[in-house]
């Protein structure tokens, strides 16, 4: 077998996936930021002689019940949609990871309690769970990226915890035991850094299934309101006119779903790339 | 060996094996001849990287795609393995060509049966039914000596200890009746006790059923044990072959020499200091000039660096790839390698009794639970009538089993047992890595046994670890600068500029460059990570090292260098160790005292002299016997072997299990009482004195006699 550490300066070579999924993100994302400014009309516009029109020169894809221009309406959406993954996944990611360093590395009852509870969160369907969340109070944005956040929690606290059940084991670990290191500074300066790419990789993932369950809540009337063009909104809106105005459910779906194979392609890429068994060059 | 008149077995010519690579062509292999003789058997012997796996791998055709391949000839019983199709090779596989891997405990499958596992090439190979070859599987399993092959047939992998499944590993592969048996460091992952007894196996396989052996090992002392003649490559170049003996005896090739001169030898008499190779493994993608050795070679000279040396032949069916092999005949390793001009590892200076004792432990004590809350809970019958009751019984792993011990300064303890004995559980529960239940630790006059964290400050910085594992020993994420810094910042050493200097000259004591602290943990070789691991531990200046296993996972040369360092800091600093580990040679080279463990107890201690001779503990006499040596045969002590749970009952002598020597009920169900031969060497055994110092010593007497 091949002799000796790997070459200091050694390069690999980017997934392909990762370049396409980060292109078709890119994409997105730019949409996202920019789309105010370049969508040809505002999202809430109504063009009451234009409704119900197939999509033309004018309105690409086509306009709804109000004569609200869909394309303008999924540029729109997808500002929304976008944050709604992040910041869910943020939410479910700043808890997730806390939990999951606990429980994974002081073991014991407190693990014991955390999972089971997490067991709990599991145990629901998770969109019964969001609407279980935000069916007590009125709807708004921010408590939906709450709720699809706290219901994604229990995947990050798996990982995290996983990852740290084995780095806990390393020797590098007694090491710093054995120089009366604090808690603290073994988890957050030993074991984290280590624990990160598997966690960025589930994160990622993530933001694809929060994106789709903040549509479903939306769809269901629960996360975001009229007239706001969240795309699980739009569908939710589009579903009556079907058999007349086919377009108006069909592109945001496609977005939507372009979205979401965008950020698996990345987050498989993601996974690919950082896997320590590759980088080590396969020592 | 004669040369016998029949055809070999396996005839290998120019083998070359590359890979494609970034940065070039990385060759593996380039030029490896050898033959292999009906009922040989051959040791293919060199340290990691040097391309005996390869040679395994490419024989049995599972060289991934990547790996280019050629051969001037590649023959197996008069067969071109090279112009076979792929499924010619698969049959060959498995079927007349059969491979032992590594590691046992991964080798098998874990979700079936071993007796089918053992089956299914006869099914595959030899066309016989199901039920027929799963009779013949319990008669293999017999031939390799499990006992009860029946019930062995239907049990899984993980209810066999290491060394049942390497014996049922070993069956999988004679399935199907092979004629060339390749293994690959198959004892490496086995107690010494376990080892002797498949090299045993091996042996007599060889004889009944003519089997040709192709031994790879990286352990001199086992291929000299087990093999007729031995092939040693270096960085994929075979640079001597010959009759085992006479190459252990009189090494032509500088590179066989420096393997011997590193080997620590379980012999008794003033240590010589091991002379290791310096440098390390040429880069294969760049090859050096000339003898891919003489970089690291005390003998070698222009020429060597500028053309590549032929194989000449220094002695009967003996070649060797060097162009001085006659010159240096003669000339030691030592000699050339000028390694003698420093003092000897270890003077056999009796450590001072009368200075206090650095670390102190008395009677430790952990157990573990076996087993979860409900594993622990079994249902009553009450006596007569009445419905049956549950009661909680936890059963009980004694780790540590009432240790005492005593370590002064500029002491070196050794530790030894082997797998599961609870030396590592010492080790860490001295330094409080783990909570003892019962018992006093006393480091440089402070009692920590039961001090709580914030109070161990002190005795964290006054006594420090090293690990075994240099990939695990080290953060991934951290350079080598921030590792060894660390602890200097945790305990206000030093900080700024004074700490960089610092890391400098911690890095220079374990033999790096200062240049190092910026690199990474992958980007060192395993010797380098392990000299980082012993800065690190350095860095605090402590007193007492706990060294467990440190220089295990190493190659013999990097070991050699690796305690020539622990020695000289011994010197330098008066550091005490507690130096754990299963190499019973590496302790007699390095520790003043050793300390015998079994199960959680101690069976022997005394001075390194004292242990080496008689009287012996049973097992110590077992475990002496067992190591594998390059100097001389010696009678040998061969242990039953225990199911994979230990458990000792805690009534009776904790060997009894095992003990060849078991004098009846007395070791069953009585402590053993201590038998002090001489003073502060301790026995535990029932047996009387005389009866222990009744036999021969297994090892080599080179010393004067005792207490000169």
């Amino acid at each position: 077998m091949p002799a000796g550490p790997p070459e200091p300066g050694a390069r690999r070579r980017l997934p392909g996936n990762l370049l396409a999924g980060a292109a078709l993100v890119l994409v997105i994302a730019a949409a996202a930021l920019v789309g105010p400014w370049v969508a040809p009309f505002p999202y809430d516009e109504f063009h009451i002689r234009d409704r119900l029109k197939a999509p033309d020169a004018v309105y690409w894809f086509g306009t709804d019940e109000y004569g609200r221009d869909v394309f303008s309406r999924v540029l729109a959406g997808s500002r929304i949609s976008l944050f709604m993954g992040v910041a869910a996944t943020a939410v479910s990611l700043f808890c997730g990871v806390a939990l999951g360093l606990t429980a994974g590395f002081f073991r014991g009852r407190i693990d014991e309690w955390l999972m089971r509870l997490m067991d709990l969160l599991m145990s629901f369907p998770p969109v019964i769970l969001g609407l279980l969340i935000l069916a007590v109070t009125p709807p708004s944005l921010w408590k939906t990226v709450l709720a699809v956040g706290i219901v994604y929690i229990p995947a990050i606290v798996r990982v995290t915890r996983s990852v740290t059940l084995e780095l806990a084991q390393e020797e590098f670990i007694l090491a710093a035991r054995a120089r009366g290191e604090n808690a603290g500074y073994i988890l957050f300066r030993e074991i984290l850094p280590n624990a990160w790419p598997p966690i960025i990789v589930e994160a990622s993932l993530r933001v694809t299934f929060a994106i789709l369950l903040g549509a479903a809540l939306s769809f269901l009337g629960m996360g975001a309101q009229p007239p706001s063009s969240d795309w699980g909104l739009m569908i939710s809106e589009a579903r009556s006119y079907l058999d007349q105005a086919w377009w108006m459910a069909v592109f945001p779906g496609l977005v939507m779903c372009l979205t979401v194979v965008g950020i698996n392609l990345l987050g498989d890429g993601l996974r690919e790339w950082l896997d320590p068994r590759l980088r080590h060059g396969g020592a | 060996m004669a040369s016998p008149p029949s055809p070999p077995l396996l005839e290998i010519e120019g083998l070359c094996v590359s890979y494609a690579t970034a940065g070039g062509t990385l060759r593996a292999l380039s030029g490896v001849s050898f033959r292999l003789q009906p009922g040989e058997a051959l040791g293919l012997a060199g340290e990691s990287g040097s391309g005996k796996s390869t040679v395994a791998l490419a024989l049995l055709g599972l060289l991934g795609p990547e790996a280019a391949l050629s051969a001037r000839r590649l023959r197996f019983g008069g067969r071109d393995l090279l112009s076979l199709s792929p499924e010619e090779r698969r049959r060959l596989r498995g079927g007349a060509m059969a491979i032992v891997f590594q590691d046992p405990f991964t080798a098998l499958n874990p979700s079936l049966p071993v007796g089918r596992q053992v089956a299914e090439p006869m099914v595959f190979h030899r066309g016989l039914a199901e039920s027929e070859a799963l009779a013949a599987a319990i008669g293999l399993l017999h031939q390799v000596g499990i006992p009860r092959p029946e019930v062995v047939a239907r049990s899984y992998p993980h209810q066999l200890s290491g060394g049942m499944q390497q014996r049922a590993l070993i069956a999988t592969a004679l399935a199907a009746e092979p004629e060339l048996l390749i293994l690959d460091e198959p004892t490496t992952a086995l107690d010494v006790t376990i080892e002797a007894q498949i090299l045993d196996l091996f042996e007599s396989l060889r004889r009944s059923r003519r089997l040709s052996i192709l031994f790879i090992s990286h352990n001199l002392g086992v291929i000299h044990r087990l093999c007729d003649s031995v092939c040693i490559l270096y960085a994929g170049e075979v640079c001597e072959t010959g009759p085992t003996k006479a190459v252990f005896r009189d090494p032509a090739h500088p590179y066989t020499r420096g393997l011997l001169a590193s080997l620590p030898r379980l012999a008794l008499g003033p240590r010589k200091r091991l002379s290791p190779i310096p440098g390390t493994l040429p880069d294969l993608e760049k090859p050096p000039p000339g003898c891919l050795f003489h970089p690291r070679c005390p003998y070698g000279d222009r020429r060597c660096g500028e053309q590549s040396p032929l194989l000449s032949s220094p002695g009967p069916e003996r070649s060797v790839r060097c162009w001085k092999a006659q010159e240096i005949r003669g000339v030691a390793w030592e000699e050339a390698a000028g390694g003698n001009g420093r003092p000897a590892a270890r003077g056999d200076e009796p450590a001072d009794q009368a200075v206090a004792p650095l670390v102190v432990v008395r009677d430790l004590r952990k157990r573990y639970r076996l087993g979860g809350f409900w594993d622990a809970l079994v249902w009553e019958k009450p006596e007569g009538q009445g419905w049956p009751r549950p009661a909680w019984e936890p059963k009980f792993l004694r780790a540590l089993d009432g240790v005492s011990l005593a370590i002064a300064p500029g002491e070196v303890l050794g530790l030894v047992g082997e797998s599961g004995c609870g030396k590592t559980t010492l080790g860490r529960t001295i330094l409080r890595l783990i909570d003892p239940d019962e018992g006093e630790i006393v480091i440089d006059g402070r009692a920590i046994a039961r001090a709580p964290e914030r109070k161990l400050r002190p005795v964290r910085r006054a006594a420090q670890i090293v690990f075994q594992n240099p990939d695990s020993s080290l953060n991934p994420r951290k350079t080598v600068g921030e590792i060894i810094g660390r602890p200097l910042e945790r305990f206000r050493i030093a900080s700024g500029a004074g700490l960089r200097r610092r890391v400098g000259e911690l890095l220079d004591m374990v033999r790096l460059s200062p240049s190092y602290a910026s690199r990474y943990p992958h980007q060192l070789s395993g010797g380098e990570k392990q000299r980082v691991g012993i800065a690190r531990a350095l860095a605090t200046s402590p007193r007492f090292l706990v060294c467990d296993e440190a220089v295990s996972a190493l190659d013999v040369s990097v070991q050699a260098a690796v305690l020539n360092l622990l020695e000289d800091l011994r010197r330098e600093l008066g550091l005490a160790f507690l130096f754990i580990t299963h190499d019973l040679s590496v302790v007699a080279h390095l520790a003043h005292r050793v300390m015998v463990m079994y199960r959680g107890g101690i069976c022997e201690e005394g001075t390194i002299a004292q242990v080496l001779r008689p009287p012996f503990h049973p097992y110590t006499e077992a475990l002496l016997s067992a190591v594998p040596r390059i100097d001389g045969e010696r009678a040998r002590i061969r242990l039953r072997e225990e199911g994979p749970a230990p458990e000792f009952a805690g009534r009776g002598c904790r060997f009894q299990g095992r003990c060849p020597r078991l004098l009846g009920e007395i070791c069953r169900t009585v402590a053993p009482p201590v038998l002090e031969p001489l003073p502060g060497h301790r026995i535990l055994c029932h047996h009387r004195l005389e009866t222990l110092a009744a036999v021969a010593s297994p090892i080599a007497d080179e010393a004067p006699p005792p207490g000169a």
